[in-house]
């Protein structure tokens, strides 16, 4: 059962990690961005095919996640635009729109590019026991570079002017403005930050397991349910979300069957809906 | 420090405010009165840039600010504290007067200067905001204006929500800002209390400019006492 657990826990800091970046997009813009797997996707199969060209495996990481950056920064310049300069209502129907068609877009382009490509960060060395379980060191890098991101943008958001103006802006937008803060700038940070934790989780997960060109959508549905569940705009709230969600999956996986997880993550998302519509930790950005 | 010029603005195409002018200079303390739905609040707004204006000119220290961004304007020392408040709800007051100056560090000598004019924050530092009373939540608004050592403050109903006593209170350090140096434009409904601290006042009725002087000749017009003092 530990074992499981801990499985659970390395795998829900990933999800934590992915959650956090939806999250907080949503939570300036309120734009919930379909696309969002995509980027992880698009950070793995540059990592992928920079590996391939014989690239060393840190750089080839760190290049994944700055084209995820890239595409980010590319996708705010150019669409996003548009759908913040709508009014709330629209805002949120225009950016699942766009959101999605950059989604088939992405997906698109690159299972015809590189239909069977995937990235796998083969992390040597044998076993180390934790809690008299061993794990695997891929498992544990993962973890540890998840675990030191969260805390790096917990500590950012808390005690960063950057990134309490982040937090000003989700909290009340026109205040923002009046003690000189320029929310479109605070959106672009936040859009291109939310794509490198994307490109992030695509490099640590294939510290455990293949990312394939064809794991957008799913990355995507993971990182919706651990928001609303975290609790929209909420980034303590994805990471508790992340790791309770996926304990619950390991556990699911391990005593049922790989077949139930996403039913399993689906309902916890539709109960927490039921019970705690603002999330577990929602409201408190 | 101020000058409006025959600014029209509104909501919609359709303009609620119309070819209102008014001047705040230097170290002046003025009043919006109006009852209401006069425009005051739509003026404002459209003042220190959250409203797009159709027509009009403002300038802000000789430099044009019409049609800039709200946070450009806040950034050159116009602050505007809305009847609202637009307080940063889930944040400590501590982090919402840090803020107040923002992206400079905050000065400790300023926050001293904001805890000497509102002292119960001092003992509040670590509270939310959205836990604050509605008096403390009206400090908290001037006090985070006033950590930028903004050169104009304007206020929107300061008193909202405020006991008469606290709103007195409110005025009392309103006054004492002002005798410090700081210029005061200020929309109210509260008529005896704004005139109190003006040193002049605009009259806006339906969002055009029906009365402007001397506070205590428009204290004295009748127009302004059967309007607003309950004077017959």
């Amino acid at each position: 059962m530990t074992a499981v657990v801990l499985d659970g826990i390395v795998l829900g800091l990933q999800f934590g990690l992915l959650g956090v970046g939806l999250t907080l997009v949503y939570g300036l813009g309120g734009v919930l961005n379909l696309a969002h797997g995509q980027l992880a996707v698009v950070a793995a199969i540059a990592a992928a095919l920079a590996l391939g060209a014989g690239v060393p495996a840190g750089v080839a990481a760190l290049g994944g996640v700055l084209m995820a950056g890239l595409v980010g920064l590319i996708l705010d310049a150019s669409l996003m635009r548009s759908v913040y300069r709508q009014p709330t209502e629209g805002r949120v129907l225009l950016g699942l729109l766009l959101t999605l068609g950059v989604s088939f877009v992405i997906a698109g382009f690159l299972v015809w590019q590189f239909p069977i490509e995937a990235l796998s960060l083969n992390i040597g060395g044998g076993a180390v026991e934790l809690l008299g379980v061993r794990m695997r060191r891929g498992s544990l890098l993962a973890s540890a570079i998840a675990l030191v991101a969260g805390g790096a943008l917990l500590a950012f958001f808390r005690l960063s002017t950057l990134g309490r103006a982040v937090r000003s802006v989700i909290q009340d937008e026109e205040g923002a403005k009046l003690v000189g803060i320029n929310p479109a700038s605070i959106r672009t940070f936040i859009f291109v930050l939310s794509a490198i934790l994307a490109g992030l989780v695509a490099i640590t997960r294939s510290m455990t397991s293949p990312v394939p060109v064809t794991a957008g959508i799913d990355l995507t549905i993971l990182a919706l349910v651990v928001t609303v569940v975290g609790g929209l705009g909420s980034v303590p709230g994805a990471f508790v979300a992340g790791i309770l969600l996926g304990i619950v999956n390991t556990v699911s996986s391990f005593y049922i069957g790989q077949y139930i997880t996403s039913i399993v993550l689906l309902a916890a998302a539709a109960l927490t809906i039921v019970l705690r519509p603002s999330g577990l930790l929602g409201q408190r950005p | 420090m101020l000058e409006v010029n025959g600014l029209s603005t509104g909501y919609l195409g359709k303009d609620v405010v119309h070819d209102v002018s008014l001047g705040v200079g230097t170290g002046e303390a003025v009043a919006i009165i109006g009852s209401n739905g006069a425009g005051k609040t739509t003026l404002f707004r459209a003042v220190c840039g959250l409203l797009g204006i159709s027509a009009g000119s403002i300038r802000f220290d000789k430099a044009e600010i019409t049609s800039q961004a709200a946070h450009r304007i806040a950034r050159q020392g116009l602050a505007y504290v809305p009847a609202e408040r637009r307080l940063f709800p889930f944040m400590s007051v501590r982090e919402n007067l840090a803020l107040g100056c923002y992206p400079a560090a905050v000065d400790p000598a300023r926050l001293e200067f904001v805890l000497g004019v509102f002292p119960p924050l001092g003992q509040r530092l670590s509270q939310r905001a959205a836990t604050l009373s509605g008096g403390e939540q009206q400090m908290l608004a001037v006090g985070r204006a006033l950590m930028a050592r903004p050169r104009l403050l304007m206020l929107d109903e300061p008193t909202t929500g405020l006991s008469p006593k606290l709103a007195h209170a409110a005025y009392r350090a309103l006054d004492a800002l002002k005798q410090e140096g700081l210029t005061l434009l200020i929309a109210e409904q509260q008529v005896p209390l704004a005139l109190s601290v003006a040193d002049r006042g605009y009259v806006l009725e339906d969002g055009r400019v029906q009365l402007e002087g001397p506070a205590e000749d428009l204290a004295k017009s009748p127009a302004v006492r059967r309007a607003y003092l309950g004077v017959a």
